[in-house]
């Protein structure tokens, strides 16, 4: 199947985040890949042609994982 | 009932634990007087806004580029500004001069090059859009290229521009 | 419900009965519906007839991103509102909806706060009267062109990063030559007169079309007036460094003298001549 330009950036932004919680220590990882997973999943029923919606759930991804991304944040919940 | 205690159950809705029926009432009311002005689906919707680097970082500042910046803009309005006396010239003079002749159709081609050139570059980001920009950028160094062959042949060949409107207007 | 519902004949006459039955059915919402109770029978005495006036807001839950943007209407007895705009949204905020979000700060046009789009014209919402003599419905969208964060809440990360990037602080090398601060004559402050003034509330910036187009590439006319303030300034000695930063096809020439950032201005200054000077200082200094 061929991925939308926007179905894309999805992706990477959830492979960022993984990529990013694996810098977390070794104890708390299950939790910030959980909590990345349980975001996505929150908005997996948008449709794939609804761009506002999608476009300001990715602005808002990024921002939190910019946010998470801090090394001074070592656990999340 | 919605129309008649409006301002009452705005007041309600907020506060209120059993108004839930009476909000989706509002609710439906206030969505059919949604958006009037804009239109439901853009024709051309732009493409989102990429923000580089995280909050904190500054916007990254472009390497300086004088011939694309002030030199650009000074020749641009020297351009536009030495229009107005070539346009004149001719027709206070009463003469017909080929050089001078010559020399205005070069301005406005030059002149209408640098315009259409600051409306590609508005309205076609080179971030968002770079395959359209360059093919707007040769499209137009295309059309400058005939206009300028076509005035060439026009001042070689025939009367020449100042004296075409010169007939037209007496005609 | 129900009791509600016979009395909705009533309402229209007078709202003091339904705000009394409220007091009684939600205790919780018993500071509130004393407050409306009092302000009902001071304005009986008075005697005054209300002044009702509808506002229309734009609202957005960014929780709910799959619904559309609407318009909430809701109407105030502008009597008992103070005159500004910011009054207005404050005590709808206040009294008739709690979720309504906006930015406000210091109510007085100072902190740059509460810029949004009121009929059509950014202002700053505590700067903005209520006109009082006609009863048109009063419409208020966040600043236009902006990322909505909720509301009237515009995103404005964007415009922070770029007023970031013209560095604006004084850059000096050399020491003040009493070693105790950087002096400057009365002539040289008189240039910043107009320039420090900019609240950076971004009415002018999200006004101009060509920061709609390009707003990540031009700095728009308020980081252009900023950039000014610094290049107007005697004791600042990074002058080249600073036009260089502008010199390129995006940065400062994008502006085409649409002059909209001078007319909506809510503290009055002229971006526009701001601009003007730079881009002199720049054909002229080589």
């Amino acid at each position: 199947m061929r991925l939308s330009g926007l179905q894309k950036e999805v992706l990477s932004l959830y492979r960022q985040c993984l990529r990013e919680s694996r810098k977390k220590p070794q104890a708390t990882r299950p939790h910030f890949e959980s909590y990345a997973r349980n975001e996505f999943q929150k908005y997996i029923g948008i449709d794939r042609k609804d761009f506002a919606a999608v476009e300001f759930l990715l602005r808002k991804g990024r921002r939190q994982l910019e946010l998470y991304s801090n090394p001074g944040i070592k656990d999340i919940k | 009932m919605a129309s008649i205690a409006r301002s009452s159950l705005l007041r309600q809705s907020a506060f209120a634990a059993k108004s839930l029926r009476q909000q989706s009432v509002l609710q439906n009311a206030v969505r059919t007087s949604a958006f009037h002005t804009t239109s439901r689906r853009n024709i051309l919707p732009p493409p989102p806004q990429r923000v580089e680097g995280t909050v904190n970082d500054a916007v990254p500042v472009p390497p300086p580029s004088p011939s694309h910046g002030s030199y650009h803009w000074t020749f641009e309005r020297l351009m536009s500004a030495g229009l107005v006396p070539l346009t004149i010239a001719p027709f206070a003079a009463g003469s017909l001069n080929p050089t001078l002749d010559a020399v205005l159709c070069a301005a406005l081609l030059i002149h209408s090059h640098l315009g259409f050139q600051s409306v590609i570059i508005d309205y076609i980001p080179k971030k968002r859009m770079p395959n359209a920009r360059k093919f707007f950028m040769w499209g137009l160094n295309a059309a400058t290229a005939i206009v300028g062959l076509a005035l060439y042949e026009f001042e070689t060949t025939d009367v020449g521009l100042t004296e075409t409107i010169k007939r037209v207007w007496k005609a | 419900m129900a009791a509600l519902r016979s009395t909705s004949a009533r309402i229209l006459g007078a709202s003091s009965r339904p705000a009394t039955l409220r007091l009684a059915a939600a205790p919780a919402a018993r500071g509130f519906a004393q407050l409306a109770d009092g302000a009902t029978e001071s304005q009986k005495a008075s005697g005054d007839p209300a002044n009702m006036k509808t506002f229309q807001i734009y609202r957005w839950n960014p929780d709910t991103p799959t619904e559309k943007p609407r318009m909430q209407s809701y109407t105030l007895d502008l009597k008992k509102t103070g005159p500004m705009v910011l009054d207005a949204l404050i005590r709808i905020k206040n009294e008739l909806d709690p979720t309504l979000t906006f930015r406000r700060s210091c109510r007085e046009g100072i902190c740059g706060s509460c810029a949004m789009n009121i009929n059509g014209t950014n202002t700053l919402a505590c700067l903005c009267r209520i006109p009082a003599e006609d009863n048109a419905e009063m419409k208020i969208y966040p600043l236009p062109h902006t990322y909505v964060v909720k509301d009237l809440v515009p995103d404005l990360t964007l415009f922070y990063k770029q007023y970031k990037s013209i560095k604006p602080y004084l850059q000096r090398d050399t020491p003040s030559p009493d070693g105790k601060e950087y002096r400057q004559s009365k002539a040289d402050r008189k240039k910043l007169d107009g320039l420090y003034e900019c609240i950076l509330c971004a009415c002018c910036s999200t006004s101009c079309p060509s920061y709609w187009w390009n707003s990540e590439e031009y700095l728009g006319p308020a980081i252009l007036l900023q950039s000014y303030r610094w290049l107007a300034d005697s004791r600042d000695e990074r002058k080249a460094e600073r036009k260089a930063a502008l010199d390129n096809s995006m940065s400062l020439y994008r502006c085409h003298t649409i002059l909209n950032c001078t007319r909506t201005c809510p503290k009055g200054l002229n971006p526009g001549l701001a601009i003007a000077e730079i881009k002199k200082e720049m054909a002229f200094s080589g």
